[in-house]
């Protein structure tokens, strides 16, 4: 499984590559903008976090599509791979790459902090929750595709779980935005990614049809 | 060329195999696959074949019934029976933007029994290109790495899906002789689905004919050739009605017939008094052809 899950870490990688320059550079340009306007501080550390977590977000939606596409699952169902691990495989590489953006955000804010000359850290709280935000959607895509795949695949029940389920961590997101600030709201957003993962991983493994 | 010994499993047996789609049913399939046999599967399209054979591995999980591999239970959660099985679909899953060497060399991590001299054997045979990325290979070199892919970690039963498809003529002749010294052991077996009916008469022992789903006829191919003909005569009887002709045509005075039973359709000839018979011998594909056309006809006759 691990093997597998480093293949596609290695695969992707110029994506996620890719996409953290591309964020670097927005970061820079708007440090060095805001550096050069009157009366203004760096741009918030909030705001420098973002981009990356945006990065490693939407490339975990690009892995997702390009796997299905190239029906990764037979390559690697046709090997010592058992449904379940290839689940985890696939429910773990959105992880691992948001992960790896959140490794790239000191690397960014201390860039950021060069090209501004200042810099705000005080809003780095909110920067952890916009990760935890971030990591959610990127686990909300497996799920969907789940839920999907039950739903062509006649399991309506399934499918009615995993819809549910997603649309429960929307809910549960939603609310720790608006009401729930704070460590026990984290908290909460910890667990609605951990049920999305679960879910996404049981829903695979009641599969009827591996083949896309 | 197929293993009697008695306690040997069957490389494959289906028993009672279904599976539902909206507006298709496959099966119930019956089959048994002994070790050393190569069985075509032949229909037209969308008569079964693929899922027939990702059922067989494991990538469809059939509605009832299933299917054992070396008496090894064919089922997603298990992984036993995929050491003996080498799968080569429509779609293979390879990473399209690394080459193909690079997908050899992920798969040898993946696959036990993985052997890099088998494989290189392979790729020197089929003249793979191993530096190209996958996403620019053709579509025959593709179907090449599928193969060796398929064939590296020493499958005992090669399940293949149209695997001539795209090749050209030398590539094609090299895989069916390739597969043909697979199976002379009497330890390995293929099964195949394919379109092209000309390779079934250079490789298959056995044909499985399946149409909208069902099992239409099952034979040998030596039996197959052995019964069906092609027959001319003249005869003053307009309306003959003659047992096991398939196709009936009329040439001015020249009846044309095609008979899967010629001894019996030649007999009634002799007693109608029927003039200037000639016979001729039909071809494995021609054969296939017939029975194709005449699927339905010919699977209640036969049952």
């Amino acid at each position: 499984m691990w093997h597998a899950l480093r293949a596609e870490l290695v695969y992707f990688r110029m994506w996620l590559l890719g996409g953290l320059g591309i964020a670097t550079g927005v970061v820079l340009l708007l440090s060095v903008l805001m550096r050069f306007s009157s009366d203004a501080d760096g741009p918030p550390s909030f705001v420098v976090a973002m981009f990356p977590l945006i990065a490693g977000m939407v490339v975990s939606f690009i892995a997702g599509s390009y796997r299905s596409e190239e029906h990764r699952a037979r390559l690697l169902l046709s090997g010592a791979l058992t449904p379940r691990q290839l689940a985890w495989v696939t429910v773990l590489l959105p992880a691992c790459f948001v992960g790896l953006s959140v490794l790239a955000v000191p690397v960014i804010l201390g860039m950021a902090t060069l090209a501004a000359g200042k810099f705000e850290y005080s809003h780095l709280p909110t920067a952890g929750s916009f990760a935890l935000q971030f990591w959610a959607y990127a686990q909300l895509g497996p799920l969907g595709q789940e839920s999907s795949a039950a739903r062509r695949q006649h399991r309506n029940r399934a499918g009615l779980v995993g819809w549910a389920v997603f649309a429960g961590v929307i809910l549960v997101l939603a609310g720790c935005q608006v009401i729930l600030r704070s460590t026990q709201g984290h908290l909460w957003q910890v667990v609605a990614i951990v049920v999305a993962m679960v879910v996404a991983v049981v829903l695979y493994q009641g599969r009827t049809d591996f083949t896309r | 060329m197929a293993d009697h010994r008695p306690n040997a499993a069957p490389a494959a047996s289906l028993s009672g195999l279904t599976k539902r789609f909206p507006g298709f049913q496959l099966g119930p399939l019956d089959l048994v696959l002994e070790p050393g046999t190569v069985l075509a599967l032949v229909g037209p399209n969308g008569a079964g074949k693929t899922t027939t054979l990702n059922c067989m591995a494991g990538l469809v999980v059939p509605d009832e019934g299933g299917t054992e591999v070396f008496g090894k239970p064919v089922h997603s959660t298990r992984t036993e029976y995929r050491r003996d099985i080498g799968y080569v679909g429509e779609e293979n899953g390879f990473f399209q933007g690394w080459t193909a060497d690079r997908n050899l060399k992920f798969l040898a991590e993946l696959l036990p029994g993985w052997s890099h001299d088998r494989a290189n054997r392979y790729v020197e045979r089929f003249a793979l290109p191993l530096d190209k990325p996958v996403n620019k290979l053709s579509r025959g070199n593709k179907t090449k790495l599928a193969l060796v892919a398929a064939m590296a970690h020493g499958p005992r039963l090669l399940l293949l899906d149209e695997p001539t498809a795209g090749l050209d003529p030398v590539v094609r002749s090299e895989v069916l002789d390739v597969l043909w010294e697979i199976t002379e052991d009497g330890e390995h077996a293929v099964l195949y689905s394919t379109h092209v009916l000309s390779d079934i008469s250079r490789l298959a022992d056995e044909l499985v004919f399946l149409r909208d789903g069902r099992l239409v006829l099952r034979t040998g191919r030596d039996e197959l050739s052995e019964h069906w003909r092609r027959v001319s005569f003249r005869l003053a009887d307009d309306d003959v009605e003659l047992t096991g002709v398939v196709e009936h045509r009329r040439v001015r005075a020249e009846h044309q017939v095609i008979t899967r039973e010629a001894e019996l359709t030649l007999q009634q000839l002799t007693d109608l008094g029927a003039e200037a018979v000639e016979v001729s011998r039909m071809t494995v594909d021609e054969i296939a052809v017939q029975i194709l056309k005449e699927g339905h006809h010919v699977a209640r006759t036969e049952s």
